[in-house]
């Protein structure tokens, strides 16, 4: 995808750029005014064909997105003859961080289960994981086994965790670190730069231990490695009490679009297999994608009723007429996230069925003739195939995912309690109960940890799906 | 026992496996189906049939009438066709507009060089935050506030360009444009509400046709840009050594041959803007109300109105399935040619 | 090294739909013999390798490999190789690892794996980009690996499918002598498949020409150009073309608009060809009577270098001669054109079979 501006400039490419000031001519002093006017405007083509666009951005999307940061800092109340903004700081996002609506965010706290110890030391050990594949690079044909980044992953194994541990407010460190920074009174702005500065000195001793990356890649990937501890921390210490909107969200988003994945490539992959009726399947299963998510929303209300729903008859049978699905939490977010995949599966399922048809057909033909059974041609070919076109389309799937609001709306209010909330929601219910300021708070940690999942799952898979190494 | 697993030649499926594969390409088309089925039945059902417990089969278990739909569309008639034409009204308004400016902007970033200097952007922002600090914390209007702005911005542009001699290019316009997609809607809504609600602009469809425009273009930009990618170049060159200008190279040339992929994002966007409910429910009440919204309203006070309800999501599913079967060949080679190409 | 086997196609016959793109297609391949299919697009080569390898099932007939009749075994069974045209390369693995994906798939262990890809490349001089990846490669370098991939397995038949297509003229020529001799020394019996005729002549024990589905001439390449089977294969092979004459045979000549011509064959038809190829031409020299076989007017002269391509225009029909280098007479001329007829060849105007 070459564009204009693309570096090294060769004659092919400066060849193959318009140059419109060789074919316009700038002066005709035989032609009419009319026509210079015309070449004006031709010269101009550039600006006016982009202005449209960059103003309605600017305009619908800059201008309220630092409104709203404004609106995040402030407090909104109703006086006698209007309204009162007041300018209280970054309050709204302590509140919701480590204050009185911590539960209504990240959740209220519960005993450790070990289980939940198991789950904890697992995140570290995938963090590990990770950070050394990212890390390795492949060796020459039948060396010695290469010669891997331990040590310097380990550094960045606990940097990552010192920092999590340190910011965490919920966890089972949380109680120590909150001693620790008591102890030294600073700002909480200061606590981000001392978490930053470890990661830095962290990514600088690895380099020495010898990462092949540089600094910055480094310390982007223990910038997310961190967060995914927090994320893991924060889940731990509320796995045995409540989650709040933030976990909740993100159940939607990892949990949704895992499971719409597999069942999309599993579709895919058998709708691709010469069977008959395969057109027939392909257009049926599109059909989701064109009912309105609202419609969904109480669609699937329907369908869950289990009093004069479909399946009451089934859940009569089962003994489980008494309780409903309703009023535990789990079972809600279940029917919650199984009415988003009922939605959302066709849209994956489409995309990938197209890249498996086109993917290379003599590469197929080759393996088959060398004897390849079906699973190792899906290995070794199909899959990597498909890899940048699933990457693309898993990123698009969770950027929208992380809007999900209809669903938990209609199917359950946000209920049983806040067990459904997602954020939109939250900050929409916020919003209701004329709350602006902390509505905008949520609205922008939304925006915060979906801008920050999708840079990171565009840097560590779609890239790397692309055969673009990683930084 | 062997015949069951080997294929008897290449290209096809033993039988055993052929036999798994249909049964659960089945099992998803239930799952598909039923749920529709479902909709389509208790359309036809009364609120004393809804109630006493589920019944699946018309004419076997019990006798459909047409009570809701009569409801829908002859008692509360004038209700149900201002919502519809509200909506269809501000989705093919909407789509035409985004998908207007949007490809006029993918095709000047895919044949244009743009190079907008670092400092003005930075500036650009810091004026509006200025702007925005001046009305919201220091109660100004808008009429002092706004040519503040404009003066910060012009007064700084210079000095501060020869401090910052960066410049950006096309990707990062795009880039920029593109991840407008992750804001989530609820972040803007606000401001917007705010923003409509001082030029007394709430509650019109104006105000939702501007803002469905906005929040759809950049996709409109995203799919077209990887469209007019794959034109080769030598079309336009050749266009242009004969003389045509921009304007006329966009038009004749390039909207025609990139025709599947217009179609298929036009489609994709009109089932966006057809659908989206959070912007309507912020932005609109009474006279604006879209289908979603009315859909909604079903839930009435004395518990929700399945089978009006069920009336209503049909309606909403028509014209959509019967636009998709009209263009469905564009579908998924035009999304997918463009859309994850890059 | 096991010993070559033979191929045979019995009364193949494949159709897609109502297109009948090989009919009743005979052949049989002598072990070790480098077989080529020569044709145009659409004659069916492609298709008759395609069936051969198993990629698509025969409509009719049978397929035999040394005696065992493969033709409803799958691909993977039948103990054969493939080079595509494309290549298709898997394009995220190294070349070693390419190269080993045969053996791997049947569960050679590796270190077996490691000996057999090593002595394969050093074959094809391989041996310094085992580590690479396809996209580092040359397009020569791509058709090695290619080749290896086919080669690491010693299978009972080697299939090409065009593999020189896509490489520019010199390397083309190159790979040709490489080719040959590889074959030679592996001894395998080869099916290739190409448009090029040069490829064909150079490379095969035995050349197949098909057109539109039917087997045209099965011959060396040496008979084949000396002994054309009938007017198709005539004006295939050689270039430049042969030239055709059309007329009316009768009593030994050929009549037609503007000239009438000596031919080797005695019995008569009312519509024949006679064709006589360029290099057994002659212009008639300045000094010579100007009565020759066949009166012309000169269209175009093309010096070749060692050589000249002159085209004269005789009645309707055009001829093609090659003359000395130093051939300087201008277009517009009238001369004369002589050749033996001994070396010409006379086919059937109506069905293209040759006259003897």
């Amino acid at each position: 995808m070459r564009r204009p501006g693309d570096d090294p400039v060769s004659p092919a490419t400066v060849a193959s750029r318009i140059d419109i000031r060789a074919t316009t001519p700038t002066r005709s002093p035989d032609a009419n005014p009319g026509s210079r006017a015309a070449d004006w405007l031709d010269r101009q083509a550039g600006t006016i064909f982009i202005a449209p666009a960059v103003t309605v951005v600017l305009l619908f999307s800059i201008f309220p997105l630092l409104a709203s940061a404004w609106l995040s800092l402030t407090r909104f109340s109703l006086q006698a003859g209007g309204y009162e903004l007041s300018f209280v700081g970054a309050l709204n996002y302590r509140k919701l961080i480590a204050g009185s609506q911590q539960f209504h965010l990240l959740g209220t706290a519960g005993e450790m289960a070990a289980g939940t110890w198991v789950a904890l030391v697992a995140a570290h050990a995938l963090l590990a994981w990770a950070l050394l594949r990212s890390l390795r690079r492949r060796q020459a044909y039948a060396q010695a086994a290469p010669r891997a980044p331990q040590a310097a992953t380990a550094v960045l194994t606990l940097a990552c965790g010192l920092v999590a541990a340190l910011l965490s407010p919920l966890g089972p460190f949380a109680a120590a670190a909150q001693s620790a920074r008591d102890a030294l009174d600073l700002p909480w702005f200061a606590w981000l730069l001392i978490a930053f500065a470890v990661l830095v000195v962290a990514a600088v001793a690895a380099r020495a231990l010898g990462a092949p990356a540089r600094i910055s890649g480094l310390v982007g990937r223990q910038l997310a490695g961190s967060v995914w501890l927090l994320v893991a921390l924060v889940a731990a210490g509320t796995a045995g009490g409540q989650q709040g909107s933030l976990l909740t969200t993100l159940f939607y988003v990892v949990g949704g679009v895992a499971l719409q994945f597999a069942l999309g490539l599993g579709l895919a992959l058998l709708c691709a297999q010469p069977i008959r009726g395969r057109n027939l399947f392909r257009l049926s299963f599109f059909l989701p994608l064109m009912v309105t998510p609202v419609g969904i929303a109480y669609m699937f209300r329907m369908l869950a009723d289990m009093g004069v729903g479909p399946f009451a008859p089934v859940a009569r049978l089962l003994g489980l007429g008494a309780v409903t699905w309703a009023q535990n939490a789990w079972s809600a977010r279940w029917v919650v996230l199984a009415g988003d995949t009922w939605q959302w599966v066709p849209f994956i399922f489409i995309v990938l069925l197209a890249a498996i048809e086109g993917q290379p057909r003599d590469q197929l033909e080759a393996a088959q003739l060398d004897g390849a059974p079906s699973w190792r041609i899906f290995r070794d070919i199909t899959w990597p195939a498909i890899a940048p076109t699933a990457a693309a389309v898993v990123l698009i799937r969770l950027i929208e995912a992380f809007k999900i609001v209809d669903l938990p709306n209609v199917l359950t209010n946000g209920g049983p309690g806040i067990a459904t909330e997602s954020m939109t929601l939250h900050a929409f219910i916020d919003w209701r109960s004329l709350n602006l300021g902390g509505s905008a708070a949520v609205a922008y940690l939304l925006l915060l940890v979906s801008t920050l999942m999708a840079v990171s799952f565009f840097h560590f898979v779609v890239r790397p799906a692309r055969g673009e190494p990683a930084a | 026992m062997k015949r069951w697993f080997e294929p008897r030649r290449l290209g096809e499926l033993a039988p055993l496996p052929r036999a798994l594969v249909h049964g659960a390409l089945l099992a998803w088309t239930f799952v598909v189906f039923f749920p529709l089925y479902w909709v389509l039945v208790t359309s036809f059902k009364e609120p004393l049939q809804v109630a006493d417990g589920p019944v699946f089969l018309p004419f076997v278990d019990f006798q459909p009438s047409l009570h809701a739909w009569k409801y829908i569309l002859v008692e509360t008639g004038r209700d149900t066709l201002r919502p519809y034409l509200n909506s269809m009204l501000i989705a093919s308004l909407s789509t035409l507009l985004a998908v207007a400016i949007g490809s006029m902007a993918a095709y000047a970033l895919t044949r244009i060089v743009y190079r907008p200097s670092v400092a003005a952007v930075l500036l650009f922002i810091a004026s509006v935050a200025a702007v925005v600090a001046l009305v919201l914390g220091a109660g100004l209007s808008l009429g002092w506030a706004l040519p503040l702005g404009a003066m910060l911005f012009v007064l700084g542009l210079r000095p501060l360009q020869r401090r910052i001699t960066a410049r950006l290019g096309n990707d990062d316009i795009l880039f920029w444009m593109i991840s407008q997609r992750i804001l989530p809607p609820v972040v803007s809504a606000i401001p917007v509400y705010v923003m409509f609600q001082q030029v007394h602009l709430l509650d019109t469809q104006f105000a939702l046709i501007v803002t469905y425009m906005t929040a759809n273009l950049p996709i409109v930009v995203w799919l077209m840009v990887d469209f007019f990618d794959g034109i080769p170049r030598e079309l336009e060159e050749s266009a242009a050594l004969d003389g045509a200008s921009r304007f006329r190279i966009l038009f004749d040339l390039m909207l025609p041959l990139a025709r599947p992929g217009l179609v298929a994002t036009t489609l994709l966007v009109l089932i966006l803007s057809w659908n989206e409910y959070l912007l309507a429910l912020f932005l609109s009440t009474a006279n604006a109300q879209t289908m979603p919204l009315l859909v909604a309203a079903q839930n009435a006070t004395r518990g929700p109105q399945w089978w009006t309800m069920s009336v209503l999501i049909l309606l909403m599913i028509v014209p959509v399935v019967v636009m998709t079967l009209f263009l469905q060949k564009f579908i998924a080679r035009g999304l997918l040619t463009g859309a994850v190409k890059g | 090294m096991t010993t070559p086997h033979s191929v045979t196609f019995d009364h193949l016959g494949k159709r897609f739909g109502a297109v009948e793109v090989l009919r009743d297609f005979n052949l049989q391949v002598a072990p070790g013999e480098f077989l080529v299919l020569l044709g145009e697009s659409g004659s069916g080569k492609s298709t008759a390798l395609r069936v051969f390898a198993g990629l698509e099932t025969a409509s009719a007939g049978r397929i035999l490999i040394g005696e065992r009749d493969v033709t409803n075994v799958l691909p993977k069974n039948r103990d054969i190789a493939m080079v595509f045209q494309s290549y298709a390369l898997y394009p995220h693995k190294t070349v070693a690892e390419n190269v080993a994906y045969p053996l791997d798939v049947r569960g050679v262990p590796k270190p077996r794996q490691h000996e057999q890809v090593l002595a394969v490349a050093k074959q094809v001089q391989l041996d310094g980009l085992l580590d690479r990846y396809p996209r580092q490669l040359s397009g020569g370098q791509r058709q090695r690996v290619a080749l290896a991939r086919a080669m690491v397995r010693r299978p009972s038949v080697f299939l090409m499918d065009e593999p020189l297509s896509n490489l520019d003229a010199k390397l083309r020529g190159h790979m040709r002598a490489e080719l040959k001799h590889l074959q030679q020394q592996l001894d395998i019996t080869t099916l290739y498949v190409t448009h090029d005729q040069v490829e064909a002549m150079t490379l095969a024990h035995r050349v197949a020409l098909l057109d539109k589905g039917v087997l045209q001439q099965l011959d060396t390449p040496a008979r084949i150009y000396n002994d054309p089977a009938n007017l198709f294969v005539a004006g295939f092979i050689g270039s430049p073309p042969m030239n055709f004459l059309r007329g009316a045979l009768s009593g030994g000549w050929l009549e037609g608009t503007g000239f009438r011509v000596p031919t080797p064959v005695t019995a008569s038809a009312a519509d024949a060809v006679l064709g006589i190829r360029p290099e057994d031409c002659r212009i008639a020299g300045p000094g010579e009577p100007q009565g020759g076989a066949v009166q012309g007017e000169i269209y175009a002269v093309e010096l070749i270098g060692d050589h000249t391509l002159v085209t004269l225009h005789i009645g309707e029909h055009k001829l093609t001669v090659k003359g000395a280098k130093d051939f300087d007479q201008a277009i517009g001329r009238r001369v004369g054109v002589a050749f033996d007829p001994g070396a010409a060849f006379v086919f059937d105007g109506a069905t293209g079979a040759r006259m003897r």
